[in-house]
């Protein structure tokens, strides 16, 4: 599903600063990953990079979904094929209720997609239907986009926004930060409702908690721009014993 | 070299007072307020660049062309039924070119105790209540202002109302001054008067269209009179042509318990400029001066407001919000008075500017005089731009650029609209952020 090939990235406005040095990564249909690895290694930049965040440069290397370049799509087009990005930090957007913001970004996919878009009361009954899931009342919907809500609010709306829009290939980008015991568990739980067969989920973490609840398939460890380490379950348990400080040390050996 | 610029200035609308003698004769009233608007002209210099309140604008564009008088012209008017406010459909005045047009008039909705009607045809029966309140309110917000006196240079016809004790006038009332298109530059002046009496509810949309893309130079004057105990609401639209000249005077009085509310939408004009001044007459009352302008290519608009608190307890508000793109100027210049004796105001002042492009400009100088010392007065000023992060959230979500774009920018815009009452003119600002939107993807912002 997802191609990740010797990629290099900078900053647009800095070329001369690599974040991303050579990641290789490959994700298939049904999967779930998780990427971990310390702050500053750059597992947010590359799930920005997937979603088409303009500030960054690719430099070398490709990124395939379903075997084809999407390094010249805009963002809204990665979104029309099914990329998704929960964001580590939502954007409040006062003004814009949910509901306006979801259905016309949900009729919007489902337009380029070739399926039916739905009216005000059909898409009504859709979004409803995922509120249960991650345990928000009605009224959310109404509200404006993040605008006044709690840490743990945004990263639900996160989830709530995912299973709106349906997507093929979702990268969460911190979703598990910042939450109590609660609320990780309803957004672990939406996550795991969520996932199937046919599409393919990425944790970017810097924890292991959320695992206890989520079960990768693949866990990857990200340091100084790079894949440091691949591994199963056992590697995040491990991690979690040892810290990152083990896998530096490794790396730089490498 | 200043000397000779200066003279030029002086003379260019004392000039346009030839156009006055074809006014004359149908009303002996209006003929001496025309004389006496001309004595002012005469006497009152015209604005440069040196004064404090036009060092932002140059008023060249004005100056540079010459004009003749909307109404000697004989111009055509094509259907402009597609400017009807659907909830105005029997409250409605219309006037083109200044001139007011009975076929595109209606009143049948308003209750028959509230006098309404033309000021030409009110000065010929010799209305008193007309005569009573006629300038009063703009005479005293507006001294020495040559543009207030050359409308009334020029004080023809307009709009009078008149909401009678204890009634609420239930119907907005749509005042619709079109300017036709024309191959001749024309100047054109309107008078709005609205007298609100004691526990009285109104509600006004003052809307201001061009049809063409021509030159003209609108002078438009509204005064407006909120006694004890009454409601004012009071929308204003400019959409004037993208080559007009709009100067515009507004002078409010708010007495008692009484409350005036007003919103104004800029949208049209090369150049703008817009002067709210508002009045407090006595203790306890509230007044809101928000503002909405939406400007791009090579327009300028100038917003100069006062709001004046001359009496103890009053809770007064302005939100003044500009979206700018293109090479567009926008200038706020908000004063904030606060007389000795004015104890326990609470005023609320925000000038907060969207700037789309590299080339658009903003002056901003909120500014308050407080002679009182138990005030609350918050005031601020904001410059932001659209923020990369936040078009990259919503087009990750799948909406394109322009829809992204839309998005953020009538969200912006909204919290001064939203308050607006009348749905339709809620629509047309959706509509108008929708169009200024649509026009916006050549200029690419990248923050």
């Amino acid at each position: 599903m997802l191609e990740i090939k010797d990629l290099h990235v900078c900053v647009e406005e800095d070329p001369s600063e690599e974040i991303l040095k050579g990641v290789n990564l490959t994700i298939n249909k049904g999967e779930i990953h998780a990427i971990m690895g310390p702050n500053g290694s750059g597992k947010s930049t590359l799930s920005k990079v997937v979603a088409g965040h303009e500030a960054y440069e690719v430099t070398q290397g490709d990124i395939l979904y379903n075997g084809e370049s999407i390094l010249e799509l805009e963002a809204d087009e990665r979104a029309h094929l099914g990329i998704f990005l929960a964001f580590q930090y939502p954007v409040e957007v006062p003004g814009v209720t949910n509901k306006n913001l979801l259905r016309q970004a949900y009729n919007t996919i489902a337009e380029e997609q070739g399926r039916e878009e739905l009216d005000p009361l059909q898409f009504e009954d859709h979004a409803r239907e995922q509120l249960e899931l991650v345990d928000m009342k009605e009224e959310f919907l109404e509200r404006s986009v993040n605008a006044g809500f709690s840490g743990g609010e945004k990263k639900r709306n996160e989830i709530f926004q995912m299973a709106v829009l349906q997507p093929k290939l979702a990268f969460l980008d911190e979703t598990d930060s910042g939450l109590d015991i609660d609320a990780l568990k309803i957004v672990a739980n939406g996550i795991n409702e969520l996932s199937g067969e046919d599409n393919a989920t990425v944790l970017v973490t810097h924890y292991q908690r959320i695992l206890d609840y989520v079960q990768p398939d693949h866990v990857h460890v990200m340091i100084d721009g790079k894949i440091a380490k691949s591994g199963d379950k056992d590697l995040a348990i491990k991690l979690e014993e040892k810290g990152y400080d083990w896998l530096s040390k490794d790396a730089s050996v490498l | 070299m200043g000397k000779v610029k200066q003279q030029k200035e002086r003379t260019f609308l004392q000039d346009l007072l030839n156009f006055q003698g074809s006014l004359n004769g149908k009303s002996k009233f209006l003929d001496e307020v025309r004389l006496k608007g001309a004595e002012e002209v005469r006497n009152i210099s015209f604005p440069t660049k040196k004064l404090e309140d036009w060092k932002f604008i140059s008023l060249r564009d004005l100056y540079k062309d010459s004009y003749e008088l909307a109404s000697d012209l004989d111009l055509e008017v094509p259907d402009i039924s597609e400017h009807y406010l659907p909830e105005s459909k029997g409250a409605r005045l219309t006037f083109v070119n200044g001139s007011f047009s009975a076929e595109h008039s209606s009143t049948e909705d308003i209750p028959e105790e509230v006098l309404i009607g033309n000021i030409a045809k009110l000065a010929e029966e010799d209305n008193e209540l007309l005569k009573k309140h006629l300038n009063k309110y703009v005479e005293n917000n507006f001294e020495k202002d040559v543009f207030s006196s050359f409308n009334k240079a020029f004080l023809k016809d307009g709009v009078f109302v008149y909401v009678p004790e204890g009634l609420s006038v239930d119907v907005p009332l749509h005042l619709l001054f079109v300017q036709t298109d024309a191959d001749t530059n024309y100047f054109t002046t309107s008078r709005s008067v609205v007298v609100a009496d004691k526990e009285s509810e109104v509600t006004i949309v003052e809307d201001h269209i061009g049809l063409g893309d021509n030159k003209y130079f609108n002078l438009p004057v509204v005064e407006i009179n909120a006694e004890e105990e009454s409601y004012v609401k009071h929308t204003k639209i400019q959409r004037d042509s993208r080559e007009a000249i709009h100067i515009a005077r507004t002078a409010v009085f708010v007495h008692h318990h009484a409350n005036y509310e007003s919103y104004t939408i800029t949208r049209g004009a090369k150049l703008s400029r817009n002067e709210p001044r508002i009045s407090q007459r006595d203790e306890e009352v509230e007044f809101t001066v928000d503002g909405l302008v939406l400007i791009d290519g090579d327009q300028v608009s100038d917003t100069h407001s006062v709001m004046d608190h001359r009496f103890s307890h009053c809770e007064s508000h302005q939100l003044h919000k500009c979206v700018i793109n293109g090479n567009a100027h926008s200038v706020f210049n908000g004063k904030i008075f606060v007389q000795k004796d004015a104890q326990k105001i609470d005023s609320f002042q925000e000038n907060r500017n969207l700037l789309l492009s590299r080339k658009g400009l903003v002056n901003t100088k909120p500014q308050l005089e407080i002679f009182a010392d138990d005030v609350v007065c918050t005031h601020g000023a904001t410059v932001g731009q659209l923020e990369q992060d936040e078009l990259f959230y919503l087009m990750s979500r799948g909406l394109n650029e322009q829809q992204a774009r839309e998005m953020l920018i009538y969200a912006f815009a909204l919290e001064t609209i939203e308050n607006i009452t009348v749905d339709s003119v809620q629509d047309l600002l959706v509509d108008e952020v929708h169009q200024f939107t649509e026009n916006q993807l050549d200029s690419k912002l990248t923050a």
